[in-house]
């Protein structure tokens, strides 16, 4: 649905986006990662015809966006942008009822009706915009961003200074919006959020340094350490252990063991335990948190 | 058509919430109502003295023609209710330059802009929403001020000014020059307010706008300039291709890019 390519942006003489593509395919989430200033609010404002590519292009639904088309395609595209942006005098229905005419939204009442409902906002229609915290700001916002129904949302950090609970709302309506046929691409900073959202993780530091699901991500930074539990006293399993890692030792009431590629020696292990006459409780493969794959990877970049 | 309404009702919306930005351009309307009053009907009542006595007066009235038989007096009258009419117009838009000048530069430093570029409105949509926002208050306060100026004039003018009144010269100032005035003076600080990166710097400029409009009337109350209804009307057709020509220049400055990433 969306598809950048080469996509560059410059300010003078300074590159903010250099020479990014990835695609964005219906019914998936794509996080984009990066430190301030990598570049990612200028490439969902690039993605959203806000902003023109230095060079390089966007696809949106097949259709090349530009000057031209712009207009037509924004239509497609909910776009949610860092600050909420609501007209502070006017009441959460009335900033809706403007945005509803602006996308020219057939039926507005029932549209409001809807997104004030899903958002869990109708007790608030009538409450001037001034007058709301920053939580139910961005509530109005994403509101706004759905009232004409989408199949593409670009939200610029859609939970970035939330309590909990409206955080919930929201990845609730974005896992919701996803099983409607959505692609979605969102900026954010929470990692943890990334990984529990995202079909896929596009690390951003101006160019693109990777992008892939979060777990296939993890694995990249993985040690090779897979911890064994098993009934009755592990050391007893150590030798049968050791033929795959000679360094394997007991710890925690368990069995640590390092192997050079997990996927393909932990069946044969766990298959050598059993037939030692060990019954295992569990094995787990010690996989780095997307926390360390991104700082590894923002590591290896700056080093680049 | 749409989007430019969806717009413009949010602008008229927002004014109906904050009416004391209103309040430059009602002050003024008040004062453009109250100086003529005061000149032509308070003076001469208290000092006893017909404006039609005054030699000068008399001599530049006469270029109002015969009026339809009035005297003396209320050719001076006419006269200057009149003048004072182009006054009245065209004032109330000085009053709506700081509205103007604030419409887009305002939208940047409450940060309401990118969701609004973000939507499918193009830019003449936004530019003509945003001065029709600045005009059609403006207008009504001016319409609300316009119909007591008339009501005075019919009570308290000598006989025979309001049916001089009544003609094609009055109809073509109310109706043509003060709506198209206005739209080109808006409309330039539109142009002014797409432009800046502060608001301040918007009305400082916008200021230099009513200088135009200020000498033309220096000119018409030193009685050098009399312009009559085809004159007007003209004028008023100039105005609107001029209000046509910003549209199409603040669409070509409206730099949506400079907007989102330059301006802070």
């Amino acid at each position: 649905m969306i598809a950048a390519t080469g996509l560059t942006r410059r300010f003078g003489s300074m590159s903010v986006v250099d020479d990014v593509s990835f695609e964005v395919s219906r019914s998936e989430i794509v996080a984009l990662l990066g430190p301030n200033g990598a570049g990612k609010t200028t490439t969902l404002r690039m993605l959203g015809g806000l902003i023109a590519p230095t060079s390089g292009s966007v696809m949106i639904d097949g259709v090349p966006l530009t000057r031209a088309t712009g207009t037509i395609l924004r239509q497609r595209i909910g776009f949610l942008t860092e600050s909420p942006g609501l007209w502070d005098r006017l009441t959460v229905r009335e900033n809706l009822a403007v945005y509803a005419g602006l996308y020219t939204v057939s039926n507005a009442r029932r549209a409001i009706d809807r997104v004030l409902d899903i958002l869990e906002l109708t007790d608030r229609a009538t409450t001037r915009a001034a007058e709301l915290s920053k939580g139910l700001r961005q509530k109005v916002a994403l509101a706004r961003t759905l009232l004409h129904e989408p199949q593409i949302l670009l939200l610029d950090e859609p939970t970035s200074g939330l309590d909990p609970e409206v955080t919930r709302v929201v990845r609730r309506l974005l896992d919701e919006r996803r099983a409607a046929g959505c692609a979605i691409l969102l900026s954010t900073h929470n990692l943890d959020e990334a990984e529990r959202l995202a079909d896929r993780v596009a690390v951003l530091q101006r160019r693109l340094v990777a992008i892939a699901p979060p777990a296939v991500l993890r694995r990249r930074l993985t040690t090779g350490r897979v911890f064994v539990r098993v009934t009755g006293e592990p050391a007893a399993y150590l030798n049968t252990v050791r033929v795959f890692d000679s360094s394997a030792t007991v710890e925690a009431g368990g069995i640590a063991v390092t192997l050079g590629a997990p996927d393909r020696d932990t069946p044969p292990l766990v298959r050598a335990l059993v037939a030692a006459g060990a019954d295992v409780l569990e094995v787990r493969s010690e996989i780095p948190p997307l926390e360390d794959v991104y700082l590894h990877l923002m590591k290896a970049e700056s080093r680049s | 058509m749409t989007r430019l309404r969806a717009l413009l009702m949010k602008e008229l919306l927002d004014l109906r919430r904050n009416p004391a930005t209103l309040l430059p351009v009602l002050l003024v309307t008040v004062l453009s109502f109250v100086l003529p009053m005061v000149i032509v009907l308070i003076v001469p009542a208290v000092t006893g003295r017909a404006l039609g006595t005054d030699a000068d007066l008399a001599k530049v009235s006469a270029i109002v023609g015969e009026g339809g038989g009035l005297s003396q007096n209320g050719r001076v009258q006419l006269f200057l209710f009149q003048q004072f009419l182009m006054l009245f117009l065209l004032t109330p838009i000085t009053g709506a330059m700081a509205l103007a000048a604030h419409a887009v530069v305002g939208e940047k430093q409450a940060r309401t802009l990118e969701p609004l570029l973000a939507t499918p409105i193009t830019t003449p949509e936004l530019l003509v929403a945003k001065v029709l926002g600045a005009v059609l208050p403006t207008m009504a306060i001016s319409a609300i001020g316009l119909a007591l100026y008339f009501t005075v004039i019919s009570v308290a003018a000598e006989p025979g000014v309001p049916r001089a009144m009544a003609g094609w010269r009055t109809l073509v100032v109310i109706f043509l020059v003060g709506p198209s005035a206005a739209l080109v003076a808006l409309q330039t600080a539109i142009v002014i307010s797409s432009r800046v990166n502060d608001a301040r710097t918007a009305q400082q400029f916008g200021v230099l706008i009513v200088l135009p409009l200020m000498g033309l009337l220096i000119a018409q109350f030193s009685g050098s300039l009399w312009l009559s209804a085809g004159t007007l009307a003209l004028i008023a057709l100039g105005l609107s291709g001029v209000w046509v020509l910003l549209v199409v220049v603040s669409v070509a400055v409206f730099d949506r890019e400079a907007i989102l990433t330059r301006w802070k």
